[in-house]
């Protein structure tokens, strides 16, 4: 009855609106209610808001907020405006085969034979290492899981990679570094009862904006509420700031060290805390001492610091005693400490004022390391669909680890690889020298998004490779050196679990069929995995709910348990946290807490366990301040740091496609200060060169405060203005995540 | 003899166009004189049907035609998260994916985010086609105090 009178209402609104005005778009307002609402979760960002699809006649027609989902309902720009992706004209529906140098569409037979028969002819010749997968933290868990299987248990290869290693590594190395195990100790739950939030190296705003939103909410309920922005660029994030701390690029770790050093000064540590649950090590893994602490430290006086980050020693008082004097602080990062040379130890000296404070392990205080993607953070860290990982936080090198995995998927001991494979950038690499010679893309756009660009697109376009690409978009860069190309069922067309950042599962569920002969990846890679030769007892799977199934079964026995999370849970409940051992348990807000996390015994005899660590001690490191790999100089003066804007995400092959995001950012530009502008003459919208020692291009110029003196900013969604093709592929050691985030530039006005 | 008529016949037509003529050229002169004098407040139609491949950046021209709309949303809660013009009013000349509109319709846009409070005031206050008439989205005190920060409030030059 109400619907009837609403829509009388809105016709006749709609037309006196009509009479008014005149014209067809008056229509537009008139939207008749769905058929249906699915629940899915958003495509973009790694804040992986829960989504209701509307579904009229069988197609998409809007979205909204899930309510029971953490975001409580809300959407950002992007989130709001999805729909349009999925019908672009763009999307692939046959699959594609390179003939004299074009792609014509061909049939699936035809393009999965030919791969299947360019991966075995590789195997053949030059073994196992040849061949590899490159996949992505926006593929579902369920894809990342079997091609990690498909390839691992096999292929016997270990090249399995994926974007995330350009994304999270740090934070793995991170995490796994200090606390033995993954994924962060909170959740975003905190955000509502912390009392001071400590961002560094984030654009929350920007990059994550409904988490922004509920930060700025907290703060809003709470004028107590602390919030410390430390960025070398003044975001819009930094909007809400009480402080925000600008700083010499790269030296955020000098920072870090001084404000631990404070802390200790001022006698804010927690004794109580430290002594019982902490064990301090320097970079070569020697035990040490509190003592010994103090006295590495002695080297980062605030003083000191400043000299090196340009921030007044006062300033960094400041904000170490609020962040050790708050009763709740809850610290978040994402790619400005990731995409470092030093991101692992960047991540470390998070999480060590933590630990020194005990700001951990309560409602609030917690360290939170943001994930870029929908899907890094769970399917891709947590399968182990990376080079060096097996399922659940296992490791390849780890002889009882692989032994666990053989037993689970049915093989015979020992015959996993016992050698990781190519990280990422030595991957390409080895593309480029021709030790790779088939490669499988899933989902993501390497020709746009690896740093120092030009040096991977050249070994990407060397003919005697084969690149088999499996894609929703027929623009995206990448496919121009694809030799085949299959169109993939995208977001809402299949089923699915992401996992967001804060350990969060959720279902996305099918709202709409796939066009023309696009099929789910599932079904592309269990059909090519066959027709290679793995064993079909590998590859057992319909579809994505049986590998689901598997995947809990693998996860079990871990610190990793999803078993409570079955796939029946996951369609009536709006995303869970593991680990969740049963049916009837809610999920783990907070982990390490006895009481809290399922993984430790009721009885344990202390409040907290970090049991990734074989002493149960979380581990403080001393980690010195060092520099980035290449540090601006006479010839080239600038720091050139990368990121993104809130229209456009990752490459723009899905937010180019909304006509209102790509006309609010229609190309990149670069931001630079002010100061520094008017010094070389420049004005808003000049054009101005950009010279690394990779390459130049020419940008249009934004002059505001935004960067510091000394640093320029450009976005890296524009596939025409391809900023990565001056960014440097120095990577972090540890992690082997590229640095992104800081090379030396030349400015100059054309 | 010259009868009314046919004076009327032969000029009257005259005096309506005339004036029209007239004022449409005075209109003219006066658009040339606003565009040369005050160079950033032109008229935002020219500039809506000059670069529509930018027409999304609607704050940046805005804040000089249309400045305390600008600024309200500026300040506002959606201002602050960048909740954009074009999320609730899309594209000015209909090419975008909402529909454009001055006030957002309620089932097909504001419902994206606040489904859960459009029920409520349904079930408490009866139907109504438009959130703006009791929560004026420019103007809404609520919005204005929504982060109680200085630098919220920064005018932006
Ligand atoms: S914040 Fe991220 S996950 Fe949420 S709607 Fe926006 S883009 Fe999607």
């Amino acid at each position: 009855m109400d619907v009837t009178r609403r829509e009388f209402l809105k016709c006749a609104a709609a037309s006196s609106a009509l009479m008014a005005i005149g014209g067809p778009l008056a229509f537009a307002a008139t939207e008749q209610p769905v058929d249906k609402w699915v629940k899915g979760v958003c495509r973009f960002c790694g804040t992986g808001c829960g989504v209701m699809v509307g579904v009229k006649n069988k197609q998409a027609v809007t979205v909204k907020g899930d309510p029971n989902n953490h975001n409580g309902g809300f959407l950002c720009l992007k989130g709001a405006l999805m729909t349009p992706i999925i019908y672009a004209k763009e999307r692939l529906t046959q699959p594609l085969i390179r003939k004299n140098g074009e792609l014509v569409e061909a049939s699936w037979d035809e393009a999965l034979d030919l791969t299947a028969s360019k991966f075995k002819d590789a195997i053949k010749k030059d073994g196992p290492r040849s061949v590899a997968y490159y996949g992505s933290g926006q593929a579902l868990t369920e894809e990342t899981y079997l091609a990690s299987k498909i390839f691992k248990a096999g292929l016997k290869s270990n090249n399995v990679e994926g974007n995330p290693r350009l994304c999270m590594a740090s934070a793995v190395g991170g995490y796994v570094t200090t606390y033995g195990k993954d994924e962060p100790c909170g959740s975003f739950s905190d955000i509502d009862a912390a009392t001071c939030f400590f961002l560094i190296g984030t654009n929350t705003s920007e990059c994550h904006p409904i988490l922004f939103k509920r930060i700025a909410a907290r703060k809003q309920s709470d004028p107590n509420v602390k919030v410390i922005v430390v960025d070398p660029r003044k975001t819009n994030t930094a909007r809400i700031a009480d402080i925000h701390v600008g700083f010499v690029p790269g030296t955020d770790l000098a920072i870090m060290n001084a404000m631990a050093y404070v802390i200790i000064q001022e006698e804010l540590d927690d004794y109580r805390f430290h002594s019982r649950y902490v064990s301090f090590m320097d970079n070569k893994k020697n035990k040490l001492t509190f003592e010994d602490y103090k006295k590495f430290l002695e080297d980062y006086t605030p003083e000191k610091a400043e000299k090196l980050s340009g921030v007044p020693a006062a300033t960094i008082r400041k904000i170490a005693m609020i962040f050790a004097e708050s009763s709740a602080t809850m610290s978040l990062w994402c790619m400005g400490l990731n995409q470092r040379i030093r991101g692992v130890w960047a991540n470390n000296l998070v999480s060590n004022l933590h630990l020194l404070t005990g700001q951990i392990g309560k409602p609030g205080a917690t360290p939170f390391s943001l994930t870029g993607q929908p899907n890094a953070c769970g399917g891709v860290r947590d399968t182990g669909g990376l080079s060096h990982l097996l399922p659940a936080g296992r490791l390849i090198k780890k002889k009882k680890h692989r032994n666990e995995v053989e037993f689970l998927w049915g093989m015979e001991p020992d015959s996993l690889n016992p050698k990781p494979g190519y990280h990422t950038i030595a991957l390409f690499d080895a593309l480029g020298k021709g030790k790779v010679k088939a490669l499988l893309i899933l989902c993501t756009n390497p020709a746009q998004s690896l740093p120092n660009v030009n040096k991977y697109r050249e070994a990407m376009a060397r003919k005697d490779n084969f690149i088999a690409v499996i894609e929703c978009f027929r623009d995206a860069e990448t496919l121009k050196f694809a030799d085949v190309v299959f169109p993939a069922a995208f977001w809402c067309e299949r089923e699915g679990v992401y996992g967001c950042s804060e350990r969060r599962y959720a279902l996305i569920g099918k709202a709409i069929d796939p066009p023309g002969q696009a099929r789910p990846s599932v079904n592309i890679l269990v059909d090519l995995a066959k027709r290679i030769g793995v064993d079909p007892k590998l590859v057992p799977f319909k579809d994505s709910s049986d590998i689901w199934e598997e995947w809990r079964r693998v996860a079990k026995s871990t610190p990793y348990n999803f078993w409570g999370i079955t796939r029946d849970r996951l369609r009536k409940e709006s995303g869970i946290l593991w680990p969740c051992p049963t049916e009837d348990h809610p999920g783990t807000e907070i982990r390490y807490v006895r009481g809290k996390d399922p993984n430790i015994p009721k009885d344990y005899p202390k409040k907290y366990d970090f049991y990734g660590k074989p002493d149960h001690r979380a581990v403080i490191w001393f980690r010195p301040y060092k520099g980035a790999a290449e540090e601006p100089d006479k010839e080239y003066p600038f720091v050139l740091t990368t990121g993104r804007v809130i229209d456009h995400w990752h490459t723009g092959t899905m937010t180019m496609k909304v006509p209102e995001l790509r006309r609010s950012f229609p190309k990149a530009y670069v931001e630079i200060n002010d100061k520094d502008a008017k010094k070389m003459g420049i004005q808003n919208g000049d054009n101005v060169l950009l010279t690394t020692r990779r390459d130049k291009m020419v940008f249009q110029a934004r002059v505001s405060d935004v960067c510091r003196p000394g640093l320029v900013f450009v976005p890296w969604f524009d596939v025409n203005l391809m900023i990565n093709k001056l960014t440097k592929d120095a990577f972090d050691p540890g992690s082997k995540q590229p640095e992104f985030k800081i090379c030396a530039t030349k400015v100059s006005k054309v | 003899m010259i009868s009314f008529s046919s004076v009327w016949f032969r000029w009257g037509k005259w005096f309506i166009i005339l004036p029209l003529v007239l004022i449409a050229i005075l209109g003219v002169i006066f658009f040339i004189y606003v565009n040369l004098a005050f160079p950033e407040t032109r008229c935002e139609f020219v500039t809506h049907l000059e670069s529509p491949d930018a027409a999304a950046d609607c704050f940046e021209c805005h804040l000089k035609c249309t400045p305390k709309i600008a600024q309200d949303w500026y300040e506002s809660k959606h201002g602050v998260i960048l909740v954009k013009c074009f999320v609730c009013h899309g594209q000015p000349d209909g090419k975008g994916s909402v529909p454009y509109a001055v006030d957002p319709d309620v089932d097909g846009t504001c419902r994206k985010c606040h489904d859960p409070s459009i029920n409520r005031m349904e079930h408490l206050y009866g139907l109504e086609l438009n959130c703006n008439k009791c929560h004026p989205f420019h103007q809404n005190s609520l919005h204005h105090k929504a982060y109680v920060k200085p630098i919220a409030k920064k005018k932006i030059e």
